[in-house]
């Protein structure tokens, strides 16, 4: 990118961008840097060059080391590359929050860390109690706005409605039994306004349709080729390590 | 190719094979120079001459000129299963042990010694240390369970067990003996320091196995593997709600028993030995000692070790477990929020998922997939309701029993139970 912007054609692409305009200049930024590269830009191709672009110096926090350390003038006016005196650097990683830190909504009633709840430098201090559930305040509005705000990663289950009655299980059940493979589990959910686990809880298919459906699944897996059986069965060894705390 | 030249060679080998030594070489002679150098010393000490048993029926061989023993030992003590209780006042190894334990007067160190006397070589309770583990057992449970019940209170059951076996169970109580600094004799005897810990690898049958209430259909459990739930191990089995099952150990026992040393089987019946002198230790100090410096030994020593809780923990599935917790306190539905990401197309993706309950964060995390970050959020956030803590200087019931401490007591925080069954 660096490459990119420095060269005349591109600079004025960029500029066209940087004025409010339509979508029309953004779609031409685009095109410039994914598929339309100038031929005369240099492109990592040799080991050399990679290596050369590579070559970045530290951080400035590395650097940037109190009285004779490095980063600072020395008494020549050079500046050393590196630390001169035996100091350690702690430069850690952001981390997750803790899980010994209680959030506030799991305090129980009888906490005197609940009923201190006013004593907003104790929330403010910490990384996970940043959400305060009552007073309902305009900060606490404000918070709201901004948890909705984020992106959702799976979309809630609707709340549950509760609207078929005693009798709409019975047909529900009834047909299902009748006939499982005209009556799916999805076409019962999209013909009841229900979801598919209430319609699994209600009625199961008889016995033979399931072991065909069990019979057309084998048949399918007996396809698979060792790649993706062994995809497969890693990602469920993945998900169990995840719940051991393992990952 | 060279000759062996047998008078190079040291004096020990050739001692040690007399059958096979030359006597025409110069060196054969050092055995009876030997011997004679030992009966010198004998004769010049200020002692009168040790006097060697000569019971042919507890005659074990050893060669008694050549090998002297290091102190006068009183009249039949290799005949002994354990040492005799007043060679401990002469033992510098337990006056050492007594004072790095910092145990008090009180203790005398005849019952110290006896705390280091395993029931594997000492058959005679009256001088094993069965009767002070049992105590001492008891005690260090009881220390251990209610600070981990008072200091976090929502527990489940499982962790509970496994988190009081790691606190105080014997593979944590062997490291603790381990770091006394107890050491242990190669074979029990009477002729052995009362210092030294005593337990027999060749008659383990009659060590302790554990401690708790033995189950009737222990043996239909295992045949059949009937159902052994939770909420009954608190009757039965052991403190860390394990089955206890004499008969299996048995037969494992003595098909493995007299195998050579240093193998699986002995290391665990070392641990066992040490584990339960550990105990000992602790059942004595109460026996002599009291109430509070039995609870001020067990915190020094059991409770002052660090175990990570977050870590026992295993679910499966996490998403459900929350959002069944949420419904049970009446809080919003649980929703997974995407907090940040980076690299989404590339090979090394990172999200950070938050778990959110209306505005509240209930708990954090980054993984490499999104269904793995929402996992594990909702692993971090049950694992921080779980671990909730009232304060780390929680006041337990048996602070009331102190003297020092005349505050009225405070009913402890009790949650109502556990989300799912298990």
């Amino acid at each position: 990118m660096e490459a990119i912007v420095t060269r005349p054609a591109v600079s004025c692409c960029r500029r066209a961008v940087a004025a409010p305009g339509t979508a029309a200049p953004s779609r031409l930024l685009l095109l410039t840097t994914s598929t339309a590269l100038p031929s005369g830009t240099r492109q990592k191709s040799t080991s050399a060059r990679t290596r050369r672009a590579l070559n970045i110096p530290p951080h400035p926090s590395f650097l940037d080391l109190p009285t004779t350390g490095a980063g600072k003038p020395a008494a020549d006016g050079t500046t050393p590359a590196r630390p001169t005196t035996d100091q350690i650097i702690f430069n850690p990683p952001s981390s997750a929050p803790s899980v010994l830190h209680t959030p506030f909504k799991f305090l129980p009633k009888s906490d005197p860390r609940r009923r201190a709840n006013l004593a907003s430098s104790l929330l403010a201090a910490s990384t996970t109690l940043q959400y305060p559930s009552n007073p309902p305040t305009e900060a606490s509005a404000a918070a709201a706005a901004a948890v909705d705000a984020l992106p959702v990663v799976n979309p809630a289950m609707p709340t549950p409605r509760h609207h078929l009655s005693m009798a709409d299980i019975e047909e529900m059940r009834a047909l299902r039994a009748a006939d499982p493979a005209t009556h799916s589990v999805q076409a019962l959910s999209k013909r009841f306004q229900c979801s598919k686990l209430f319609v699994l809880m209600c009625c199961q298919a008889p016995q033979e349709h399931r072991d065909k459906i069990a019979a057309e699944a084998d048949k399918v897996k007996a396809r698979w080729g060792p790649r993706r059986r062994q995809a497969r069965e890693e990602r469920g060894r993945r998900f169990e390590m995840l719940y051991r705390g393992e990952l | 190719m060279k000759r062996l030249r047998l008078d190079r060679f040291s004096g020990q080998l050739l001692v040690a094979r007399p059958g096979q030594c030359p006597a025409s070489t110069p060196r054969s002679a050092l055995r009876s120079s030997a011997v004679s150098r030992c009966t010198a010393v004998r004769h010049q000490s200020s002692q009168a001459a040790y006097q060697i048993p000569q019971d042919d029926d507890y005659y074990d061989g050893t060669d008694h000129v050549r090998f002297p023993p290091l102190e006068k030992l009183p009249p039949r003590a290799t005949s002994l299963p354990s040492p005799p209780p007043e060679r401990a006042l002469q033992s510098a190894k337990l006056a050492a042990l007594k004072a790095r334990l910092s145990l008090p007067e009180k203790l005398p160190l005849q019952t110290l010694a006896r705390a280091l006397v395993d029931a594997s070589a000492d058959e005679n309770a009256q001088f094993n240390n069965t009767s002070l583990a049992f105590v001492g057992q008891s005690l260090i449970n009881y220390h251990v369970a209610e600070w981990l019940m008072c200091r976090y209170p929502r527990l489940p059951m499982e962790i509970l067990y496994a988190a009081m076996k790691g606190y105080a169970g014997p593979t944590s109580l062997h490291q603790v003996a381990r770091s006394w600094g107890v050491e242990h004799a190669a074979a029990p005897g009477g002729e052995v320091d009362p210092g030294l810990l005593q337990f027999s690898l060749h008659k383990p049958a009659k060590a302790i196995i554990g401690f708790g209430s033995k189950r009737a259909e222990a043996h239909g459990m295992k045949k059949y593997k009937w159902r052994h739930s939770v909420s009954n191990r608190v009757v039965f089995d052991d403190d860390f709600g394990e089955v206890i099952d004499p008969e299996a150990h048995k037969t494992e026992l003595l098909a493995r028993a007299d195998t050579e040393y240093g193998n699986e089987y002995t290391r665990s019946l070392a641990e066992q030995a040490y584990a339960t002198c550990a105990r000992a230790v602790v059942g004595a100090l109460y026996a002599h000692a009291g109430r509070e410096p039995a609870k001020a030994f067990v915190k020094a020593h059991i409770l002052s070790r660090t175990l990570d809780l977050s870590r026992l923990f295993s679910f499966k599935k996490p998403t459900r477990e929350l959002s069944m917790l949420c419904a049970r306190e009446d809080f919003e539905p649980p929703v997974a929020r995407l907090l940040s990401e980076t690299g989404r197309l590339s090979r090394t993706p990172v999200f950070v998922v938050g778990i959110f309950s209306g505005a509240d964060k209930l708990g954090e995390a980054a993984a490499p997939s999104l269904e793995h970050a929402r996992a594990k959020a909702s692993m971090n956030a049950l694992k921080s309701w779980y671990l909730y803590s009232p304060g780390e200087n929680v006041r337990v019931p048996s602070d009331v029993l102190g003297a020092e401490d005349d505050r009225p007591w405070e009913p402890a925080y009790i949650d109502m139970g556990e989300i799912v069954g298990r």
